[in-house]
């Protein structure tokens, strides 16, 4: 007896032994890998075509590098080192403008400086107040046009900067109600985009020395997004919803005040993207997504390249994300679900297409794990779509799962990479992307339904998307955990307190948990959008008792699962001493909770260390409470 | 140097030293047992305390912790309607909140007149509300920036606390730090006797711009919605728990100056003063002396019966001694007489053959009478010789169990005859009975049964009065069982003789047993009978005979 015990024991041994080796072979590829900052990004040309620009980090910050096309060489033309380059842009051919991150007293700065890293020329603001630019002046190249809001925080006025000097001159004067001023090709500003709050108008004007005149407004649920002028006088391209559900392709005439024609609309899907070339007033083509993203062209020349770049880089999508302003240099950038892409460059002339930088050098996008489009019905008989990854390499049966609920919730899920996704799905579980009511794309009403609803309908779909995978056999139903950015995190921790039997864990990644906070976190110059907010979000004063339920601050007696949290203390639309306050309870309540606090980040994770550091924890924490069987 | 005496030894002064030691530790147990619980209860009389403080603040702790911090998270939103909510569930839920005040608060950069104004900052009251149960909804509304009534001077006193602190905290804060408990402690709270004020901690971006409002000329007018509390506690309201009823008789909440000495001199006492707001009061405990005593005896009880059961258990480990001692001694004299007696009946007859051996040696010549005399003594001396021999091999093989048992079939009437004609002719003055019942056959060992007829007949000659020497012989059949019953008009055996009978070397005294006996009879024929699987047993009155009934396993 002992004997065969004993032999049995070495049988199970080498079992055990070479499943363990076998499960090593099923490659975990590391957190770096998909969360390294890329090493170049930001891509930008110059006006003429000359010159590249890109994001290159450089002592752990991104700082500005631009690239001749001329000679090849390369130049890094900042070399800051406490803080990155938020944003910047040409400001002619041979100045760039950029916006750095903002400091520890929460103060912009922005600077012009010469292509070749020389003369760097700070543009004086009062604190807290930002710069965006306008447009540049295509017959004047030491101007250019920006709004910055220094009288007053929530007003942006437009200014004539002097790229040389760093002198601004006032050009026009927001009367109190402008959030957005729209430039046609030769500079001039004839349009403008006004809110209150809940009416938005587009104003107009004939030239500069006629005063703007209101010409439509409507309520904020509908949507008048104006692109740029026509070719016809007094008419411009913008994307519509008035009058009709989905967002369509219209022209619009000013004096007529109303759309004229409808260049095209679809009727499952909103248009996500139009490529309009400002100076020559066309329409290139424009874009749609229901379950893939779709194009649709407006111009057979932009049809001709496309469908050439399409040979050359078979089986990717191709995005423009800069052209100069000849449209003769184009810089592109591809990706599918499984590959992470590349940014290439384009030249019409000689047809050439150049490699620029890979997005993430170290995804093999063998190892990634296909992206499928689901779609399901809720509770309430909305069809809602959404996205489902499998592991590579598993039956996509019975699998432990994590639902990725989306941030915004005005944005949603699209069919491409998706770093999160995939470093999930790699580490073994099936991961599930929902656009719930809320998200956009899919129509007005669709989005209108999420409106008051992000605790409680928002979250039924969400929940009502992990019932369709466990009655499909897909998710295991004792495993299956829930991780959100921001809404994401909102959503996750109001998933374990409204569903606590169906999730077995959640994390959070500056998620809010107090919904009051999040209406008081908007900067000063969103007031306008005070009362809308009241109407998407809830009324702070009326709706108290729905602002609290849907609360996790408010909650915590309901939550039973464990939790990951993290914050970074800078974050505006939290409160430290709340989310304290928040894990404080939980913990005396003996709710295991994983606490990561960063002092110097806010919502997102800048520093490369503090970023992978949290993905690990995320890792560790689902492999903890949700263990992946090898297969 | 002594020799050491290797006989036995039995000493009972031993055993009685011994009992008087651990009863002498039973005493000195139980008294320092006592004495050190009642050691241990007064010293958990002044140590509890800290428990039904803990116990007793609780909901005071989650109140402070929990429920005072949430009115942060409603971010200054609060009004009449959600504000009323929140200070009648802190009613409900902590009975010592006897009254709160709320006041909707509003900071902005212009003086006021219902506020206070630091720099350019000003935080002015919008209104104020009542709530708790003496006051009516009629009555909610304290004040009102339309309606202005007076106010009291504490209520009045605690907008303006807590304002200046807000004020200075806003005024040193450096913003970009995260705010420490401490600070939040001391700047966003104000805690007086029975009275603990709260305003809503601002969000960091907030704090910057009442900052800014405070120390700039802006152009802007803007308003910022704050909410302050002021909880009014009443300590008398505290739930006292009890959580050691045993030892506290009295338990209360009294003023910090109370003290009972003057009624009540036989009380021992303790208290413990009350955190933070109620610190005017503390917590009096207690009890009168016999109370404690009474739980004294009540933990001293289980430790003295513990002590007590070790006791019972020594003492009894030595009457197993004593007795095991009184056992081997009464073994070793057993076993010393039946040596005695054995050397004995091996002396009669080997000195009878020896005086015999010399008168043949002696002798010139022999008579055909003396050589008969002689030759028959030394025949009979040998035989008795013999016979002992047997008995003493028997015996010891029995009781080894090295003999086996050869079952044959026997004619009662026939074996018992033989027997009977034998003992006639050797005791020609013997008279044996015998009456046999419906048996004619039996299967046993002939050897062991005719043992067994012959110890019992022998004895039944040799305990009979000259003249008197009758025995009875029945056999019949009693359910599964043979019974061969012994009958005899002997001398009778004492009735607290009996039970010792068929012990191993054990002889009554008597006249009738003065040779020839060495006690082994009665024991050989038990262990016999036992041997074989039945049973002896016997009746007997003094002076009128005994009766032995030998019962064996009857087979068909």
């Amino acid at each position: 007896m002992l004997n065969f015990l004993k032999k049995y024991f070495y049988v199970v041994f080498v079992f055990c032994f070479l499943g363990c080796s076998q499960s090593q072979k099923a490659e975990k590829i590391s957190v770096e890998a998909f969360f390294k900052d890329a090493s170049q990004s930001f891509f930008h040309i110059s006006p003429n075509g000359d010159n590249l620009s890109f994001l290159q980090p450089s002592q752990n910050r991104l700082n500005i590098f631009v690239k001749s096309l001329v000679d090849s060489s390369v130049t890094q033309i900042t070399k800051y080192s406490d803080r990155s380059i938020r944003s910047y842009f040409w400001a002619s051919n041979t100045k760039l403008f950029y916006m750095l991150d903002r400091d520890s007293l929460n103060n912009y700065q922005s600077y012009i400086i010469d292509k070749d890293g020389s003369k760097p020329l700070l543009i004086k603001t009062p604190p807290k107040a930002r710069i965006e630019v306008v447009d540049i002046l295509k017959d004047d190249p030491n101007y250019i046009l920006i709004a910055l809001n220094d009288r007053v925080l929530e007003y942006f006025d437009v200014y004539k900067l002097n790229i040389n000097t760093g002198e601004k001159e006032l050009y026009i004067k927001n009367p109190g109600n402008i959030v957005e001023w729209i430039s046609d090709k030769n500079g001039n500003i004839n349009l403008a985009l006004g809110s209150d709050g809940v009416i938005e108008t587009i104003y107009f004007r004939k030239d500069r020395n006629q005063s703007f005149k209101a010409i439509i407004s409507n309520n904020f649920k509908n949507n008048l997004k104006p692109l740029g002028f026509s070719k016809q006088k007094n008419r411009f391209y913008a994307l519509s919803n008035i009058n009709r559900d989905k967002m369509a392709l219209v022209e619009f005439d000013c004096d007529l005040r109303k759309e004229v024609n409808v260049i095209y609309e679809n009727k499952d899907a909103d248009i996500s993207d139009v490529i309009y070339s400002k100076d020559r007033e066309k329409l290139a083509y424009l874009t749609y997504e229901i379950d893939k993203r779709e194009i649709h062209f407006l111009d057979n020349q932009y049809k001709k390249i496309y469908q050439y770049l399409k040979s050359q880089i078979p089986n990717q999508e191709i995005k423009i994300i800069d052209k100069d302003q000849a449209e003769k240099h184009f810089i592109l950038k591809s990706n599918t679900d499984t590959n992470p892409g590349a940014y290439y460059l384009y030249s019409l002339d000689d047809n050439k297409l150049t490699k620029l930088a890979n997005i993430s050098e170290d995804i093999n996008p063998e190892q990634m794990c296909e992206m499928k489009s689901i779609s399901f019905t809720s509770r309430d008989g909305l069809k809602i779509h959404g996205y489902l990854t499998v592991p590579k390499g598993s039956n996509g049966k019975n699998l432990p799962t994590v639902v990725l609920p989306h941030a915004g919730p005005s944005l949603r899920n699209i069919w491409g990479y998706n770093a999160e996704v995939q470093f999930l799905a790699n580490r073994g579980y099936a991961v599930l992307q929902v656009n719930y009511r809320g998200s956009n794309g899919y129509g007005k009403v669709f989005q209108i339904a999420g409106y008051k609803q992000w605790g409680k309908n928002i979250q039924n779909d969400i929940a009502d998307g992990v019932n369709w995978l466990i009655k499909e056999k897909i998710s295991d139903p004792q495993k299956v955990g829930i991780y959100g950015y921001g809404f994401g995190g909102f959503s996750a921790l109001n998933q374990v307190i409204a569903n606590p039997k169906l999730y077995k864990c959640a994390a959070s990644y500056s998620g809010y948990i107090n919904l009051f906070t999040y209406l008081k976190g908007f900067p000063a110059y969103y007031r306008p959008y005070q009362q809308m907010l009241n109407e998407i979000i809830g009324d702070p004063e009326r709706d108290i008792d729905y602002l609290k339920s849907a609360s996790p601050v408010f909650q915590v007696q309901s939550i039973k699962t464990p939790l990951l949290i993290a914050y970074g203390s800078k974050d505006n639309r939290v409160n430290v001493n709340e989310i304290n306050q928040f894990v404080k309870e939980l913990r005396k309540r003996k709710i295991s909770v994983d606490y990561i606090l960063n002092e110097n980040e806010s919502n997102n994770f800048k520093n490369p260390s503090n970023k992978l550091a949290f993905y690990q924890k995320l890792s560790d924490f689902f492999e903890k409470n949700i263990p992946v069987e090898k297969f | 140097m002594s020799v050491k005496n290797n006989s036995y030894r039995k000493n009972y002064t031993l055993i009685i030293a011994f009992m008087v030691l651990i009863s002498v530790f039973l005493v000195l147990a139980l008294i320092l047992g006592f004495s050190l619980t009642k050691k241990y209860v007064e010293n958990e009389f002044s140590a509890l305390k800290i428990d039904v403080l803990d116990k007793t603040i609780e909901p005071y702790n989650t109140f402070f912790q929990n429920k005072i911090p949430e009115i942060s998270f409603y971010q200054g939103f609060l009004d009449s309607v959600s504000g009323g909510k929140y200070a009648n569930n802190v009613i409900k839920l902590y009975p010592f909140v006897s009254k709160v005040l709320f006041y909707d608060a509003q900071i902005r950069n212009k003086s006021t007149n219902d506020g206070l104004t630091v720099g350019n900052l000003s935080i002015g009251v919008k209104k104020i509300y009542q709530f708790g149960k003496q006051i009516k909804q009629a009555d909610k509304v304290v004040y009102s920036v339309n309606n202005s009534k007076t106010l009291s001077t504490t209520t009045k006193d605690e907008f303006n606390k807590i304002g200046l602190k807000l004020a200075n905290f806003i005024e040193r804060v450096d913003t970009t730090k995260t705010l420490t408990n401490d600070q939040i402690f001391k700047s966003f709270y104000s805690i007086t006797n029975n009275r603990i004020s709260y305003i809503n901690i601002p969000r960091r971006e907030d704090i910057k711009t009442y900052k800014d409002l405070m120390l700039k000329k802006p152009t802007l007018n803007p308003s910022f919605e704050q909410d302050i509390f002021s909880f009014e506690l009443d300590a008398n309201q505290l739930r006292i728990e009890n959580t050691h009823p045993q030892l506290y008789q009295f338990v209360s909440v009294r003023p910090i100056s109370f003290d009972p000495i003057l009624e009540k001199p036989n009380l021992i006492t303790a208290d413990i003063s009350l955190p933070g707001p109620f610190a005017d009061y503390k917590i009096y405990f207690g009890s009168e002396i016999d109370f404690l005593n009474k739980e004294v005896i009540r933990r001293f009880l289980p430790i003295a019966l513990a002590v007590f059961g070790v006791y019972l258990v020594l003492v009894f480990i030595t009457f197993l001694i004593y007795r095991n001692l009184n056992i081997n001694q009464k073994l070793y004299s057993l076993q010393y007489d039946f040596i005695n007696n054995f050397t004995h009946e091996f002396k009669t007859p080997v000195s009878v053959i020896k005086i015999a051996g010399n008168n043949i040696k002696k002798a010139k010549e022999l008579s055909d009478t003396e050589r008969n005399r002689y030759g028959r003594i030394l025949d009979e001396e040998a035989d008795k010789l013999n016979d002992l021999m047997n008995k003493l091999l028997s015996f010891t093989q029995i009781e080894n169990k090295t003999i086996k048992v050869n079952a044959k079939e026997i004619n009662l009437e026939v074996f018992s005859l033989n027997i009977i004609d034998a003992f006639q002719l050797k005791y020609p003055d013997f008279d044996i009975e015998l009456d046999i019942k419906e048996i004619n056959t039996y299967a046993t060992d002939p050897v062991l049964l005719s043992s067994i007829y012959h110890n019992l007949i022998e004895n039944a000659y040799k305990y009979a009065k000259d003249g008197l020497k009758y025995l009875k012989l029945n056999i019949y059949q009693d359910k599964k069982m043979i019974i061969f019953s012994f009958q005899d008009t002997g001398i009778g055996i004492e009735s607290k003789e009996l039970d010792n009978i068929f012990k191993k070397f054990y002889r009554i005294q008597s006249r009738y047993n003065q040779q020839g006996s060495i006690g082994l009879g009665l024991a050989f024929c038990k262990e016999l009978v036992n041997f074989m699987n039945g049973s002896i047993a016997v009746k007997s009155e003094p002076n009128i005979g005994s009766t032995f009934i030998v019962s064996l396993p009857y087979n068909n």
